[in-house]
């Protein structure tokens, strides 16, 4: 499979992805605001055909509340049918890399579900996140949802090396975010600056 | 200011607060202020008040009187630049942008410097694409405020979309000489990188690199810098610089195939021997990566390739690597290769069952027994991919035996079931692999498609609802999301149940997807040119301009069209439901599957729920247009399935889906013989002989295009007497390039002669063959020719044959029962899993009714 980083054309075969993966989905505009803001930081697998297999969608959290620069996973996922060939590492290192280089990310945050063991296994000991804290009933179902995250100074230095350990993910790859609404805030505040198209001219 | 009639300063003050109350959404008290001035009998007619009252009804969502409201404003004050730029804002908020441009023109033709116009109108004009008026526009937004960012980019890039490069690049370079980077400036590092993509654009490549060289320490984006520097390296043949920088790139990305390929160009290598070396050398150096092992299996050949291959798939099935078989796509074009994976992958099966080796004479460390499965797994793709569809159920069930709860094996065994034409027992598996995890949604979503492609429309939805919001319908929420493989599904499920209005709901809902993420560009124009994210930008807006070929659109619009067709052809009777056509449009192999009872108490079921969702979807739609008053885009008509099947300009309608496909998938064959059957209903000579050439381009010899052509001919010969002499000239001298103005009789046998071994071209041939002359000899000779069936035909597959068989029950070879039979029969031998062909005990030769599909 080969791996690369998103293009514009590939936003809407990640979002049919997504569809087909997980359960936290967004429309298309939240995938070109992620496109456009943070263009290095989506990567996707794609087979020969240039079929999306699998696609990691970040971010830089905006006005971040400890105001030290970092990055975010809004949506990790690999086809089910696809899975064990260590995809989803590859896709978060290159992703991570990015956000220190163009952004100066000194961490990497997620959400994760807390009955999500297979991607807690994941995070956990093949990419080395951490749980930073608990967030009660972060999922519209009312599931506690793990905020964790992954220091990216030491990341740095591994990459130094050139050399990334492959390690075979075992399971599902399934990443979560805020459920839909919050995720609509989020895209409505992002857009917060734009003009005020509607504004008639002041005589 | 220009205005007719100027307030005096009492009214000129509520008037400017009606403007603030517009600007701060509080419209009912601006409705207040404006009715202050409106009911003195001074001003009962101020245009600028008449025109702020409209706009503001507007955002009320009282639509009609915004306009009646802001036209009688503009009537009383044509030269007041607010009623025009008033009703542009009207026109824009029903995105009715050609319109909105005209009057935001005419608003600045009584205030040309109005920024917010100005602005305004940039917005409209490169959403529109009228780049010139774009390019005109920031030239003025430059004049006027050269001291901001945007103005320099706007007018740089109206330039760059212009295609005019060095204009572009040089107003680009004075800004950038005007600008103090910050260490690790983002921004700064994304205007440079823009404008080195001008200068590439603009072939200057030299000039590329001296301006990389100049910027490297200023860009932060390495990765782009590379890749970018690699790309220029190789076209300037600067063969070292391009090696050093793609073994660069590839220690930094090892799975990118791309960076390999640079390596390969920049080493000029030949022969596969040489080829390899490279990617050995990278296989010791990455010996985690997957890309250096597998590329060599695409380019190698012979024993070389065999060694490789047995290497390959040995430490796969040792590992145990579920994708295997997919990873090996491209090496299955190859008939040779893909024998030697047989051969290779039997050989381990045996030795694997009996010495837990991969080989006879291993007698090292013993295989896990997973291997086995893997395998047997593996072989059971390699020959649903070779069409043995008894093989392949035989690998599969040996796996199952093996370790009976791997779920992976229950998608195989669906999907090997769907390939030999058995939708519904496909279906009723992959709900079985669905129920051993119910947590993933990837099973979960193919168990859904599964159901929809065996018409299980209901339980397909209900499958969805497992993980699509709750309080929502599944289908509602999934309209929401914009899930377009769902609603093509959905479209082709009903489609195939003939229930035309509740098809062409879905074909709709994809359609609007496409227009609003199209529309989605609006808030970006701005967006991007503050974060500098411009070559992302650009990108959009190209991606935008195509964004209908996108293979959702192109399924959404085939159904949509062969359904107008359909309708133009058998309009529904005003009493008639959606659902009494159901048995007329039937393909044989449902019609067989209506007898049930059960069927009818489950489209009972259908359409009570239906209508509930109808109704849910109505109260929603009600609660919603009250909540939001403020809405961003013009309220859509609501999707009436009964309304969308009664349509009244059905063939307008399949040119609505057409157009775009005519623009942007020219390279479809499909296109152009949809367009030849509309323009068929609709009598155009000139328009079918115009998708007749095109179809002719992309591929002379295909057998849809053949048929069109030939009833083409006839129609022409039809209508001699009718034609004026200019259209006559012109189709023969068409014609003469298309098919040297030969006969169709001349025509159809050489088109059989070239395509003699193929199952669709015989059909095509015979059914011309027997549309030119319908007589019992000529029929006999047409069926003959169309139902051989051997396995040295090519096409000879499930779907093509169920074609075949649809012709011979719509009739196109006449009544002809008996050969139909015939025909199952001896489909049945080759696809017995395939219930299309199975003739039901009690079935009677005049059950077959012919098939109603639009064609």
């Amino acid at each position: 499979m080969n791996i690369r980083c998103a293009t514009p054309e590939d936003l809407m075969n990640m979002q049919h992805c997504n569809l087909l993966c997980l359960p936290e989905n967004y429309q298309m505009k939240y995938y070109f605001y992620h496109g456009l803001s943070w263009p290095q930081l989506s990567y996707v697998a794609e087979d020969e055909s240039g079929k999306i297999v699998g696609y990691v969608l970040a971010k830089m959290e905006e006005d971040p509340e400890d105001s030290v620069p970092h990055g975010h996973i809004t949506s990790l996922a690999v086809k089910r049918s696809y899975r064990r060939l260590g995809m989803a590492q590859k896709l978060m290192d290159q992703a991570s890399r990015a956000m220190c280089e163009n952004f100066d990310a000194r961490y990497v945050s997620l959400h994760v579900r807390k009955s999500n063991r297979a991607a807690l296994h994941l995070y956990t000991n093949t990419l080395k996140f951490q749980i930073s804290e608990i967030e009660p009933k972060y999922y519209a179902d009312g599931e506690d949802a793990y905020a964790m995250r992954r220091d990216l100074s030491e990341f740095k230095e591994v990459f130094k090396q050139e050399t990334v350990k492959e390690t075979l993910v075992q399971n599902t790859s399934k990443e979560i975010q805020k459920n839909y609404y919050v995720i609509q805030e989020s895209c409505k505040e992002s857009h917060k600056e734009k003009p005020s198209q509607e504004k008639a001219s002041e005589t | 200011m220009p205005t007719n009639n100027p307030l005096p300063p009492k009214e000129n003050a509520l008037f400017k607060r009606i403007l603030k109350c517009y600007e701060q959404k509080q419209y009912k008290n601006g409705l207040k202020f404006a009715k202050q001035i409106l009911t003195n009998p001074k001003f009962s007619e101020h245009g600028e008040t008449l025109a702020m009252k409209g706009l503001t009804l507007n955002c009320l969502g009282r639509k009609e009187e915004a306009y009646e409201f802001v036209r009688r404003g503009l009537r009383n004050d044509l030269k007041s630049h607010v009623c025009w730029h008033v009703y542009g804002l009207l026109q824009r908020s029903d995105r009715k942008y050609d319109e909105a441009i005209k009057c935001y023109r005419n608003a600045l033709k009584w205030d040309k410097d109005n920024l917010q116009i100005l602005r305004d109108l940039s917005l409209l004009q490169i959403q529109m694409r009228d780049l010139e008026g774009y390019r005109d526009t920031r030239y003025q937004l430059l004049v006027l405020r050269p001291g901001q960012r945007a103005s320099w980019i706007g007018y740089a890039m109206s330039y760059h979309l212009l295609k005019d490069y060095d204009m572009a690049v040089k107003i680009l370079e004075e800004f950038r000489k005007t600008q103090l980077p910050k260490p690790f400036d983002y921004e700064h590092s994304e205007l440079l990188l823009y404008q080195n993509m001008v200068i590439r654009e603009a072939n200057m490549l030299d000039e590329a690199l001296k301006h990389l060289e100049i910027h490297e320490k200023e860009i932060v984006d390495k990765l782009s810098l590379q890749e970018i520097r690699g790309e220029l390296y190789l076209k300037l043949d600067r063969r070292e610089e391009a090696a050093s920088v793609y073994r660069e790139l590839i220690s930094r990305n090892p799975e990118n195939w791309a960076y390999y390929k640079g390596l390969e160009n920049a080493f000029r290598l030949e022969g596969e021997e040489e080829q390899l070396k490279l990617y050995t050398e990278m296989q010791e150096k990455f010996p985690r990566t997957a890309a250096p092992r597998r590329i060599p299996l695409t380019f190698t050949t012979g024993d070389l390739f065999k060694r490789l291959l047995d290497k390959y798939l040995r430490s796969s099935f040792h590992k145990g690597v579920p994708p295997l078989f997919v990873t090996l796509k491209s090496v299955y074009q190859d008939p040779w290769k893909v024998q030697v994976v047989e051969d290779l992958v039997l050989k381990y099966a045996e030795n694997l069952k009996e010495h837990e080796h991969f080989d006879r004479c291993d007698d090292g460390d013993k295989e896990p027994p997973t291997a086995l499965v893997w395998v047997y797994y593996f072989l059971a793709q390699h020959f649903d991919h070779r069409g043995d569809t008894r093989k392949s159920l035989l690998y599969v069930d040996l796996a199952i035996e093996h370790t009976p709860l791997l779920i992976e094996l229950y998608v195989l065994k669906a999907k090997i079931y769907k390939h030999a034409g058995d939708v519904e027992e496909s279906a009723r598996l992959m709900d079985e692999a669905q129920s051993l995890d119910t947590a993933d949604r990837y099973i979960n979503s193919k168990c859904a498609k599964y159901m929809l492609r065996a018409n299980l429309v209901q339980e397909a939805a209900e499958m969805c609802s497992k993980f699509t919001r709750e309080g929502v319908s599944a289908v509602d929420n999934l309209n929401e999301m914009q899930c377009m493989w769902f609603q093509t599904e959905n479209a082709a499920a009903y489609q195939r149940m003939g229930k035309w209005g509740e098809a062409l709901k879905k074909c709709h809902e994809v359609d609007r997807h496409f227009t609003e993420i199209i529309e989605d560009q609006f808030d970006f124009h701005t967006y991007c040119m503050r974060k500098m994210t411009l070559r992302a930008y650009v990108g959009l807006l190209r991606l935008e301009d195509v964004l209908r070929r996108h293979p959702f659109y192109y399924k959404a619009a085939k159904i949509a069209i062969e359904i107008y067709l359909h309708l133009h052809d058998h309009p529904l009777k005003d009493t008639g439901k959606d659902s009494s056509q159901v048995t007329e449009n039937l393909t044989p192999r449902e019609l067989k599957k209506l007898k049930s009872k059960q069927r009818k108490a489950q489209k009972k079921a259908e359409m009570e729920r239906e209508k509930q969702k109808q109704e849910e979807h109505k109260k929603e739609h009600q609660t919603k247009k009250q909540q939001d008053t403020d809405l961003e885009g013009p309220k859509e008509e609501e999707l009436v399935p009964d309304k969308l099947a009664r349509v009244e300009d059905p063939l307008e309608q399949a040119i609505h889906f057409l157009k775009p496909l005519q623009l942007l998938c020219a390279d479809k064959i499909e296109t152009h013989t949809y367009a030849c059957e509309i323009y068929s209903r609709k009598g155009k000579l000139l328009l079918m002989l115009q998708s007749l050439k095109r179809s002719h381009k992309v591929d002379p010899d295909n057998p849809y295009l053949h048929v069109s052509l030939l009833r083409f001919l006839k129609l022409v010969n039809q209508k001699k007497g009718e034609l004026s002499e200019t259209v006559h000239k012109v189709i023969q001298h068409e014609l003469e390039t298309i098919c040297s103005n030969k006969d169709a009789k001349t025509l159809n046998e050489e088109f059989l002669k070239r395509n003699f071994n193929s199952v669709l071209h015989r059909a095509a041939a015979a059914k011309m063959m027997y549309e030119y002359e319908p007589t019992p000899e000529v029929q006999e000779k047409a069926l003959n020719l169309a139902t051989k069936l051997s396995w040295d035909l090519s096409g000879l597959n499930v779907k093509n044959c169920i074609e075949v068989l649809e012709y011979m029950c719509r009739g196109e070879f006449g009544k002809c029962e008996k050969a139909v039979q015939d025909y199952q029969v001896q489909c049945h031998n080759l696809f017995p899993c395939a219930p299309s062909f199975i003739i039901p005990a009690n079935s009677l030769p005049d059950q077959i009714v012919p098939n109603g599909t639009a064609s």
